[in-house]
Formats: structure tokens, sequence, C-alpha cells
């Protein structure tokens, strides 16, 4: 039988990853990647979440990428850890409507808010949704 | 010849109190979508669509368990309710949102 994490995040169903925290309702995965803990980010309705002024609340990549170029970051084309970079990686389904977000560690390993649970410490596409 | 209908059994769901089933669906809820960040898809689960349709009688229930800890019943409550007791500057951040329904509970009764 499929349990949840398996079936939202199947590069988990090995259990190689970190508990780094307790279940934690405060914060979502998009607010932990650029190292939010008091608030939801997410697009959907305005009386719900936190989503940057000015930017589309939209579930596409664009607006996502538009929401983290708010706070400075930029594209760039290698997942490699890089000095004096901080990464984050956006996780789409395969109809391309973003589903997550990971933040680079110094280590080059990689953090993750699931949902409303709990962070974990990861290789970076265990998250990858359609893995 | 005189006939009788037949009782059918109580099931568990037909004799569970209003706070079992509320319960019985906040963990149907949470095991589906615990781990997704997406409010439009974690409202729209269909145990947190009948949680609303039980009407204000849950809402004790989401009001105590916000007096326990900050949580996403927020969501849920300004449609229970009609209430909308959050400022526009604390939408999203879950803590400020549980506050502000913990001061209204207080404030229409609710302990």
């Amino acid at each position: 039988m499929m349990s949840a994490i398996d079936a939202i995040f199947p590069g988990l169903a090995g259990k190689d990853f970190k508990v780094t925290s307790a279940k934690d309702a405060d914060y979502n995965c998009i607010a932990w990647a650029v190292g939010v803990t008091d608030d939801w980010w997410w697009p959907g309705g305005t009386r719900r979440t936190h989503w940057p002024a000015g930017v589309p609340r939209q579930e596409t990549m664009n607006a996502f990428q538009l929401a983290f170029e708010t706070l400075g970051f930029e594209s760039c084309s290698t997942e490699v850890a890089e000095a004096g970079f901080e990464k984050v990686a956006i996780f789409a389904d395969s109809q391309g409507i973003p589903k997550h977000a990971a933040r680079q560690l110094m280590t080059g390993r990689w953090t993750s808010k699931l949902g409303k649970m709990e962070d974990i410490e990861h290789d970076l596409h265990k998250v990858n949704p359609e893995k | 010849m005189a006939s009788v209908p037949v009782k059918q059994p109580p099931t568990a769901k037909q004799t569970e109190s209003v706070e079992q089933r509320f319960r019985r669906l906040e963990a149907l809820w949470t095991a589906d979508t615990g781990y997704l960040s997406s409010d439009t898809e974690i409202v729209g689960h269909p145990a947190f669509q009948e949680i609303i349709s039980m009407g204000d009688a849950v809402v004790p229930f989401m009001i105590r368990d916000l007096a326990a800890r900050s949580s996403l019943w927020v969501w849920a409550l300004p449609d229970l309710t009609g209430a909308d007791p959050v400022t526009p500057e604390d939408r999203g951040n879950i803590r400020k949102m549980s506050e502000a329904w913990l001061r209204w509970g207080r404030e229409h009764g609710y302990q």
C-alpha cells in the first residue's frame, strides 16, 4: 500500500533522507526555500496564503520564478554548489504545475519542508514529484 | 401476512459522534494532504470539504485545536462562520491567523 508521502514524493520512498525538524503548520516548502518560517507561501487564495506583491497568483513556473526573483534569485544552469550563492530548485509535475521547492545547504545537500509536516535533508532529485 | 422492515445493523459511521466524525475526516485529510504545499489542493480535498459541510458544529473542535497550536483550520473557519477576523497583513501567517481566530473564538463564547 502506497503512503501519501510516497505518492507525492516517490523519490523519498527509499527513506534516504534525514528529518531535521518537528511538524510545523506555520510554513511550507516555498517559505522554507527562501528562509521564512512564519508564512505559508503559495499563489492560491489571497485570504489564505502569502505571495509577493506584484507577482501573479498563478500556479505556473513563471510566477514562481518571479516570486523568487523578488528576493534576488536569478536562474542558473547547474545544481552544483557554488561559493557565495544560495540556490533553490523548483519542481513541477508533468503538466508544468509547480509542486515543491528545495534549498541548497552549504554541504551541497538540499533541505525541504514537506507541506505542514517536517523539514528534511536530502539529495536534490529525491523530491522531484515526477521521479 | 405481515412484514416489518429489516433493520440494518448500525455501522461505525452511523454511530459516531460529531467529534468522532470530525477527527476521522481530519485524519484522512492530513494523511492525504499533509505533505502538500498548495492551499488549493489542501482545501479542495474531499475530507476537508466534508468537514466544511458539517457546519458550525465543528467550530469548537477547531478553536480547541488552535489553542494548542497554530493550524490550517484557519482556512476552514471563514467558510464555517462567515467571519474574517484576520487582518490583511497577517494573511498567510498561520500563527497570527490562528491567534486572530482564537480571539474571535473567545469573543463568541468558544473556549
